[in-house]
């Protein structure tokens, strides 16, 4: 099961294993599951940009919230461990005080800039104080000093301090947040969409700011974007979720080359390049609903490979190439299945339109 | 500052607006209806006893001029508010010749004091404890206060003022239940009567603070509900912040800003529960003024208390839109 591990330098710096994470709730007394992280594992090495694609209700957000032990009721933990190089133990072993001492200092975060992630009744430099402060160990005329010095090398001027978030761009806004993520030099940073609220022009620079400031401290990224566009220009290496499992994982480029499940093929194709003129088209279906996926392969319904085993048997995730996994019957014969799922004889293959609820 | 100045300037000119169509109406309500005070209160004079016409006339012809009703509409409209601007209502008819001006003057601070205290006290508690409520959902004591608040929320004021009164004043008498203080001590700045001040606003101020803390606390409550979910509340959350500074700077900071707007929104209504808990503790205040003049068919007091109170309760309004930008910076620049 485990990757390969690909990363730069001595050990990954996230280790996932078995990740499970579902969203379970009580109606009236009927136990209801949404499957949002199914049985991931993943290794993300040093100075590494790791990719995470899928469309919407695949699951990314719940894998992030996961990951960092942010996951909050009706989303928990259901098995599996997350490991951080600069944790001495599963980050869901730690006490409250710890993981708050760990954030931000270790464990960096970008989100959405939209308007809403910046404290609207709060001037820049007091989420400055909030966020970094303590992780610093400065006082405050030097600490405001570097602070200043880091926008300077983000492209912003020493007075958005002073300003509320709603006095600035959303490209300013973005700038911020990348800027407060990397302060504290963390040695992971996860990026939520952090591209997707801005236009193509913004995007582009401040995609380049975050490469910049990545490769200037030299920490690893957790890149989340259902744009695969972004993703060729800024991941290393790629993994495709699909329905709650991770579907495919590998280099940035071989994934683009040759593409091995039929779902990453489908994303790929749909991206528009320069001179060709033949018209897109969308993949039919819609996601499963996780509180009931299909049995069997969870694309099955939508793929156009599908075969009879997809429909009985789960594919495992398996090494078809160096640093190359797919879990799709199709792209090779030699994948297996899975180990048998205590979820599988449950489930009737019910395609349904129902998006699982991202409840937050 | 010069948004915040014109914000000002657009408020200003919106409170003047309103207490000039406010005391508008209020002539035109009681000049336009075909009841003539001179006529009643000449009528009420002559009912019993004989009088001579002459007599009569010359009476009215005096209450004419002192009342200035005889002119045409419009002169009298520019007289009222020439007035009006002087705060002069002229003298009281039930208790004449005393000016109405030094009526409302006595018992204005009575209604102030208990008023603006009660309505701040009931705010500030009932937030604090919807903010909490709303940040630490499981704790019982305030999931208990939820359900106590909610259970009183529906009773209407009088109801409650009428169960304080019977609950203080005659099952378990430890409190008084009428008059602003004890008529023993001598009224000035003294402990005694201070104490007995205190002692008398007990019943008509819980009475107060009671039918607002309710809404109070379950409006804070949905709105920190809600907004711990936003996302500078996660993202702080992310960020190891601690919780307390959250609480504090990222979900109380930015659901007060709605609060008090809903309290300037609800000043008038508090305004008018407050003048029937008044009268029902024979609190000396504006209400039972006002209640008393209807009664007595005190035409000029009557206008007075309401000229005031339009005035009052607008002046407490642009005094709260004054203070929002201090809640939330981004008035400043729309």
């Amino acid at each position: 099961m485990p990757a390969e591990a690909t990363g730069q330098g001595a050990g990954p710096v996230l280790t996932v294993r078995n990740l499970r994470a579902y969203y379970q709730m009580r109606y009236f007394g009927i136990f209801r599951e949404v499957r949002a992280v199914d049985d991931i594992s993943l290794e993300i090495g040093r100075n590494e940009i790791y990719g995470l694609a899928g469309e919407s209700s695949s699951g990314k957000t719940s894998f992030i919230k996961a990951i960092a032990a942010a996951n909050r009721p009706p989303l928990n933990i259901v098995g599996g461990s997350v490991r951080y190089s600069f944790l001495d133990r599963d980050i869901f072993r730690l006490d409250p005080q710890t993981l708050a001492a760990v954030r931000w200092k270790h464990l960096g975060y970008i989100m959405q800039g939209s308007m809403n992630v910046l404290n609207p009744v709060r001037r820049i430099r007091e989420s400055f104080v909030d966020f970094a402060f303590r992780h610093i160990g400065l006082p405050k005329a030097q600490f405001f000093a570097l602070v200043a010095a880091h926008l300077e090398r983000l492209h912003l001027p020493p007075d958005v301090l002073r300003a509320y978030p709603h006095e600035l761009s959303g490209g300013m806004r973005q700038r911020v947040t990348i800027a407060l993520a990397t302060i504290c030099r963390p040695e992971f940073i996860i990026a939520d969409e952090p591209t997707t609220a801005l236009d193509v022009v913004v995007q582009k620079g401040v995609l380049g700011m975050i490469r910049e400031a990545q490769q200037e401290i030299g920490s690893s990224i957790l890149f989340v974007t259902h744009d695969m566009a972004v993703h060729a220009n800024m991941a290393d290496r790629l993994g495709i979720m699909y329905a709650g499992r991770l579907v495919e994982e590998g280099p940035t480029r071989t994934i683009f080359a040759e593409p091995l499940h039929p779902y990453t093929a489908h994303l790929i194709q749909s991206l528009p390049r320069i001179g060709d003129l033949a018209p897109k088209k969308a993949l039919g279906g819609a996601p499963p609903n996780l509180a009931e996926p299909p049995p069997g392969c969870r694309f099955h319904p939508r793929c156009p490979l599908a075969m009879d085993i997809c429909r009985r048997e789960t594919p495992a995730l398996t090494t078809l190439a160096p640093g190359h996994r797919v879990a799709c019957f199709a792209a090779s014969p030699e994948v297996r299945p899975a180990p048998p799922d205590e979820d599988a004889g449950r489930a009737d293959g019910r395609e349904a339109a129902l998006q699982p609820a991202e409840g937050r | 500052m010069h948004g915040y100045g014109i914000y000002l300037l657009k408020r200003f000119a919106q409170f003047v607006l309103v207490v000039f169509i406010g005391i508008s109406l209020t002539f035109f309500i009681t000049h336009l209806t075909p009841i003539d005070p001179v006529d009643r209160m000449v009528a009420g004079m002559t009912t019993f006893g004989q009088s001579d016409p002459e007599a009569v006339e010359a009476m009215r012809e005096a209450l004419r001029a002192l009342y200035g009703t005889g002119a045409p509409l419009l002169d009298q409209y520019f007289e009222y508010w020439g007035r009006m601007l002087v705060f002069d209502f002229g003298p009281s008819l039930s208790s004449f010749p005393t000016p109405v001006s030094q009526l409302i003057g006595r018992a204005l601070p009575w209604t102030f004091g208990l008023l603006a205290t009660c309505t701040l006290i009931a705010w500030v508690l009932g937030n604090l404890l919807g903010g909490l409520a709303g940040y630490y959902r499981n704790n019982l004591a305030l999931k208990t206060f939820g359900v106590v608040a909610m259970g009183f929320h529906p009773i209407p004021h009088y109801i409650i003022a009428f169960l304080l009164l019977i609950l203080f004043g005659y099952l378990w008498p430890i409190l008084p239940i009428s008059g602003g203080a004890s008529q023993q001590v001598e009224r000035g700045l003294n402990l005694p009567f201070v104490l007995s001040v205190l002692k008398h606003s007990v019943l008509p101020g819980l009475a107060i603070i009671l039918i607002s803390i309710g809404s109070w606390f379950m409006g804070m409550r949905a709105l920190v509900s809600n907004i711990v979910t936003e996302d500078y509340v996660v993202y702080a959350e992310l960020g190891g912040v601690s919780r307390r500074r959250i609480m504090r700077s990222y979900v109380m900071r930015n659901a007060i800003a709605p609060q008090v707007t809903g309290l300037a929104m609800s000043m008038s209504g508090f305004y008018n529960a407050a003048i029937i808990i008044e009268y029902v503790f024979s609190y000396p205040g504006l209400g039972r003024l006002l209640i008393a003049g209807v009664y007595a068919g005190d035409y000029g007091l009557v206008l007075g208390v309401t000229a005031i109170s339009i005035v009052a309760v607008s002046a407490a309004v642009f005094l709260i839109d004054v203070l929002y930008p201090l809640f939330d910076p981004r008035v400043q620049l729309s």
